[in-house]
C-alpha cells in the first residue's frame, strides 16, 4: 500500500495563513446570544423559569412601586400610632432647678381607634383615630353607617396615622389616652397655622420692599420685578412668590419634649410652641428623627390597653353583628319594626348575618396567617 | 356554549385553588365548635339577637333621617353614646387646674400666692420690693409698676435707679430663682391705675430707692436684735406681712 501524497507545504501554508485565526474567531461569538431587546437575566443562560416575574426569577427586588416606596420610607415612619388633641393655651412650666420653660397644653378628648389600615387591604399600614363628639344629626347617613359598624359613636374629627408593620395596629374601639406617652419623649406635633388672609410679598415672603423716600412714588411694599424681560423668554417662571394666601397650612414642629401628662386632665404638656390659635386640632405621634420609644415601654402601653378594653374585640364584633341585622332590615324597609323594637330577625336573616361574621373570621384568620 | 372549556383552557393550580377554596368553604360551614346565631336561636327562642350583643354593647338610640320633601322616615342608624362609664370627657378647661397644681408644686407654703393675692395686705403697685435672686449677687429692689397675673407665669415688674440710669427688671413670683420678696415700703395711697407706667416720665420718676432699702435694713436689724422693741410701724408691717413667710422659702 502506499500512502497517497499531501500536498504538505501548501496546506501547512493555508492553514497558518487563514484558517488557525478564521477557527478561533468562530468559536467565540460576536454577536450575543440574547439580545437586551427582549429583557435580560442574571441566571445562567441554561435556566428555564417556569414562571414569569415571581421571586425566583432571579430578578433583583424593583426599586420602584409600593413595596420599594414603604421599604424606602419604613425608616422615617413611627412604629406606633399617634393621637389626637385639642390646642388648649400656652403657660409656662417652672422647673426645679429655677428654668421657666414656655410650654404648651394639649388636651385629648375621647380619642379612640376605629380602623386598622393593612398593606393588603389599603397598601399600606396605619390606623384611623377619631377625636371628640358629635351630634349625630351633624353627620352624613354614610358616616352614620360607617360608625355603626364600629360600635362607637360619632366623632368630632377623624384622622390615621401611618405605622411601619402590623405591629404598629391596634385593637379597635379602644381609647388612647395622655399615658400613651411618657415624660421626655420626643414627639413631633402637626397642625395648621393661623390664617393670616391675603398677604403682601413682605409679610409672605420676607421680601425687602423698597426705599421710603429717594423718589420713590407709591411703590414702597410692593414685590417689584417678577422676573428678567426679553431674553428670557419675557414671561414669570413658575413658583415665583407673589402675593397670596398665607397660613393656614400643616406646620409640623419636630422634637418636641413632653413635659407633663395627666390623665385626669386628659392633657399632654410639650415644650414651646405649636402652630395655630387656641382650639386648633393638632395631630401628635413619636418624633421621626429620634429613636422610638422603648419596647418595654411600647409592651407596657399596648397591655394597658387590654387592661382597660378587655372586650374589645368582642365588642366590635357585636357591633359588627347589629350593623349587619340593621343593614339587612334597611335592605327591606323594615325600618318601623326596628325602631317600635318588636321587631325579631328570622332564622335566615340570622344565618346570614352569622355567615359573614364567619366569613370576616376567616378573612383575619388568612391575613394572621399570611 | 362549552362549560368547562374556559376551565380546561386554564392551567391546572387554578383547579386547585378552587378546589382549596371550596374545601376551606367546607370546613368553615361545617365547624360545630364554632358559635352560631341560628343555634343560639333555636336554644332560646325568645331572644332577639345574641346574647353576647346586648351586654357587651352600650344602649343605642336610632338617628333617624326623615326626607325633606316627603317628611317621611328614609333610614335610621343606630347611634352608640359618646360618653360612657368608661369614656367621659375630660374637663372643657384644663389651665386653672394646671396652674393650680403647679403652683402648689413651687408654693407648697401660699406665700408667694398670698404676697399678690387681692387682698388687704398683699403687695401692690406703688409698693416698693425687694427681691432676692438664688443666682445674682445683691438682692434687686424698685418700686412695683405692674403685677401681671397669670397662675403660674405672674410676674412682678420693679423700677429703680442704678447709678443714675433707669433699670427695670420683671421677676416671675414662683420662680425657684426667686429666693425671696420682701416689702421694703408700703405707697401711702392706693394707687389709681394698674400700671404705673407714667412713672417712668421724669415729673413722676421715683429715682433710686437705695435709701428705702437702706433705713429698712436698718430699721429691720434693731427689731431683730430686740434692741428697739417698738419699732416703726412701716417695718413691722414688713415683717409680719406674708412678705416674711416668702422669704423664709
Amino acid at each position: 500500500m502506499s500512502i497517497p501524497r499531501l500536498p504538505v507545504v501548501r496546506c501547512w501554508r493555508q492553514l497558518s495563513s487563514s484558517g488557525l485565526p478564521k477557527l478561533a474567531t468562530r468559536s467565540l461569538s460576536t454577536t450575543p446570544s440574547l439580545s437586551v431587546k427582549y429583557g435580560w437575566s442574571t441566571q445562567s443562560k441554561h435556566f428555564r423559569p417556569t414562571r414569569f416575574n415571581q421571586v425566583t426569577a432571579g430578578l433583583p427586588a424593583p426599586t420602584t412601586g409600593p413595596a420599594a416606596a414603604l421599604k424606602r420610607k419604613a425608616q422615617s415612619t413611627p412604629i406606633r400610632a399617634g393621637v389626637l388633641a385639642i390646642k388648649k393655651g400656652m403657660t409656662a412650666f417652672m422647673g426645679r432647678t429655677g428654668a421657666r420653660i414656655p410650654c404648651t397644653v394639649l388636651q385629648l378628648d375621647r380619642v379612640q381607634t376605629l380602623l386598622n389600615k393593612t398593606r393588603k387591604d389599603h397598601g399600606y399600614w396605619a390606623v384611623q383615630v377619631g377625636l371628640g363628639a358629635r351630634d349625630p344629626s351633624n353627620i352624613t347617613a354614610p358616616m352614620l353607617g360607617y360608625y355603626e359598624a364600629k360600635g362607637v359613636a360619632p366623632k368630632e374629627i377623624l384622622a390615621e396615622f401611618r405605622v411601619r408593620d402590623e405591629k404598629g395596629l391596634l385593637p379597635i374601639g379602644v381609647e388612647l389616652k395622655p399615658d400613651w406617652f411618657y415624660i421626655g419623649q420626643r414627639v413631633d406635633v402637626r397642625s395648621n397655622s393661623r390664617g393670616q388672609g391675603f398677604a403682601g410679598g413682605m409679610k409672605r415672603h420676607g421680601f425687602a420692599g423698597q426705599e421710603a423716600s429717594h423718589g420713590n412714588s407709591k411703590n414702597h411694599r410692593t414685590i417689584g420685578s417678577a422676573g428678567p424681560s426679553q431674553g428670557s423668554g419675557s414671561r414669570v417662571l413658575p413658583g415665583k412668590k407673589m402675593p397670596g394666601r398665607m397660613g393656614n397650612e400643616r406646620v409640623t414642629v419636630q422634637n418636641l419634649p413632653i413635659l407633663m401628662i395627666d390623665n385626669d386632665l386628659g392633657i399632654v404638656v410639650v415644650k414651646g410652641a405649636v402652630a395655630g390659635p387656641k382650639g386648633a386640632i393638632v395631630k401628635i405621634q413619636d418624633a421621626v428623627k429620634k429613636p422610638p420609644p422603648p419596647q418595654e415601654f411600647v409592651d407596657k402601653t399596648l397591655k394597658t390597653l387590654e387592661e382597660r378594653f378587655p372586650d374589645a374585640d368582642a365588642r366590635l364584633q357585636a357591633a359588627r353583628g347589629k350593623h349587619l341585622e340593621l343593614k339587612a332590615a334597611r335592605r327591606e324597609k323594615r325600618l318601623n319594626e326596628i325602631l317600635t323594637g318588636n321587631w325579631e330577625p328570622t332564622e335566615e336573616q340570622a344565618k346570614m348575618v352569622e355567615q359573614a361574621l364567619a366569613m370576616d373570621e376567616a378573612n383575619e384568620e388568612q391575613q394572621v396567617r399570611a | 356554549m362549552n362549560v368547562a372549556a374556559p376551565l380546561a383552557r386554564r392551567p391546572l393550580g387554578c383547579l386547585k385553588t378552587s378546589f382549596r377554596q371550596a374545601r376551606q368553604q367546607q370546613k368553615m360551614f361545617s365547624s360545630t365548635s364554632r358559635r352560631r346565631m341560628a343555634t343560639a336561636v333555636e336554644t332560646t327562642p325568645s331572644s332577639s339577637s345574641t346574647p353576647s350583643s346586648s351586654s357587651i354593647l352600650p344602649p343605642l338610640k336610632f338617628q333617624k333621617i326623615v326626607d325633606r320633601r316627603t317628611r317621611t322616615l328614609r333610614t335610621a342608624f343606630a347611634v352608640y353614646p359618646s360618653t360612657t362609664p368608661g369614656l367621659a370627657p375630660p374637663p372643657p378647661n384644663p389651665m386653672p387646674a394646671l396652674d393650680e397644681a403647679q403652683i402648689k408644686r413651687m408654693d407648697p407654703t401660699g406665700a408667694r400666692t398670698a404676697l399678690f393675692a387681692k387682698t388687704r395686705d398683699a403687695a401692690r403697685v406703688g409698693d416698693v420690693l425687694m427681691v432676692t435672686h438664688r443666682r445674682g449677687g445683691e438682692p434687686f429692689a424698685g418700686v412695683c409698676l405692674s403685677i401681671r397675673r397669670q397662675g403660674i407665669d405672674t410676674a412682678i415688674l420693679l423700677r429703680n435707679h442704678l447709678g443714675k440710669v433707669g433699670v427695670e427688671m420683671w421677676f416671675k413670683i414662683y420662680n425657684k430663682n426667686v429666693a425671696g420678696i420682701e416689702i421694703v415700703k408700703r405707697r401711702k395711697k392706693r394707687a389709681r391705675r394698674a400700671r404705673l407706667t407714667y412713672m417712668r416720665k421724669p415729673k413722676h420718676d421715683m429715682g433710686s430707692v437705695e435709701d428705702l432699702v437702706f433705713a429698712w435694713k436698718k430699721a429691720r436689724k434693731v427689731y431683730a436684735t430686740g434692741k428697739g422693741g417698738a419699732a416703726k410701724a412701716g417695718g413691722k408691717k414688713a415683717k409680719g406681712g406674708p412678705a416674711a413667710a416668702a422669704k423664709k422659702k
